[in-house]
């Protein structure tokens, strides 16, 4: 188990959250406003749902909860997002959230860390969304040999 | 009448820039959402908002975050799907080349398949993407869309 400590410790197996949150109106109009998704049914009141890229968010909120020391040495970068939306994601909604490091590998001398995220509705288990986040640790490649 | 889309159709976002607070937008979401208390908060230093601390990672300046670029294709898809697309869907993005200060991207998609479900509803496949102005391709991806509305109507 690689959790306790930095991101950047992260392997394969490793198991995060779950963590329990609501939803509240005003972090998806937030979010919203800030990538310029102006629909009603994301920045209205009424029947407000979810953007499906807010799981990205639930990633970093898994970082903070599993791994309290930061990020580690270097900055990482994103370099997939891969999401499967199963229904909407409510306001108001009591959430839950779990990850598990499915693979860690090197190629072309950079760490490549993948994380599969579960969405689901904490009242009933209902499925919300499906997620896989790649990640490389570092963007400067590492020195090989001596 | 329903809009319809067929093999081939193509959909192309006006262009933005990618300009300096359209990244730190995106940055200040991460402190906001996670103190949730009605106030805008801001992180410590990143490669998307920070130059030094950038070019401390190897980089020549701050670089957006993928998700915007995924964020603006996720618009064009829902400004042609409707909020479909946010209810039941599949997005992947894959982020290919870093998008810098001030660079022009547009979110394109193109649809490459179209099936019917027995309940009627048809099943949008796209490939995705941002390209720059100089048509270099720098996310690329793929969409699956269920609808209601049905071609050919």
């Amino acid at each position: 188990m690689s959790t306790g400590r930095y991101v950047s410790d992260l392997d394969r197996g490793d198991v995060l959250g779950p963590v329990e949150y609501t939803l509240s109106p005003f972090v998806v109009r937030e979010y919203c406003h800030a990538v310029e998704l102006h629909q009603e049914y994301f920045q209205g009141s009424i029947d407000q749902i979810a953007p499906p890229t807010m799981i990205h968010l639930e990633k970093l909120r898994l970082y903070r909860h599993a791994c309290p020391a930061g990020t580690g040495p270097t900055a990482r970068v994103h370099i997939e997002y891969d999401a499967t939306f199963h229904e909407a994601v409510r306001v108001g909604e009591t959430l839950r959230v779990q990850g598990k490091v499915s693979e860690r590998y090197a190629k072309r001398g950079r760490e490549y860390v993948q994380l599969d995220i579960e969405l689901r509705a904490a009242s009933d288990n209902r499925l919300l969304m499906t997620y896989r986040d790649t990640v490389i640790l570092a963007y400067r490649p590492q020195q090989t040999g001596a | 009448m329903a809009e319809t889309w067929q093999v081939g159709t193509q959909l192309r976002a006006p262009p933005r820039q990618m300009t300096r607070e359209r990244m730190r937008w995106y940055i200040d979401t991460h402190a906001t959402v996670e103190a949730d208390d009605g106030r805008i908060h801001q992180g410590p230093p990143t490669i998307h908002d920070d130059d030094a601390y950038a070019r401390s990672q190897g980089l020549p300046g701050i670089i957006a975050d993928g998700m915007v670029s995924t964020n603006w294709i996720m618009g064009l898809l829902l400004d042609t799907f409707g909020q479909d697309f946010a209810r039941k869907a599949r997005l992947r993005t894959k982020y290919v080349k870093p998008i810098y200060e001030n660079q022009s991207v547009v979110s394109c998609a193109t649809v490459k398949q179209v099936e019917r479900t027995p309940e009627g509803t048809n099943v949008y496949h796209l490939d995705v993407w941002c390209e720059s102005d100089a048509k270099e391709v720098l996310t690329v991806g793929e969409a699956t869309v269920y609808s209601g509305r049905r071609t050919g109507e």
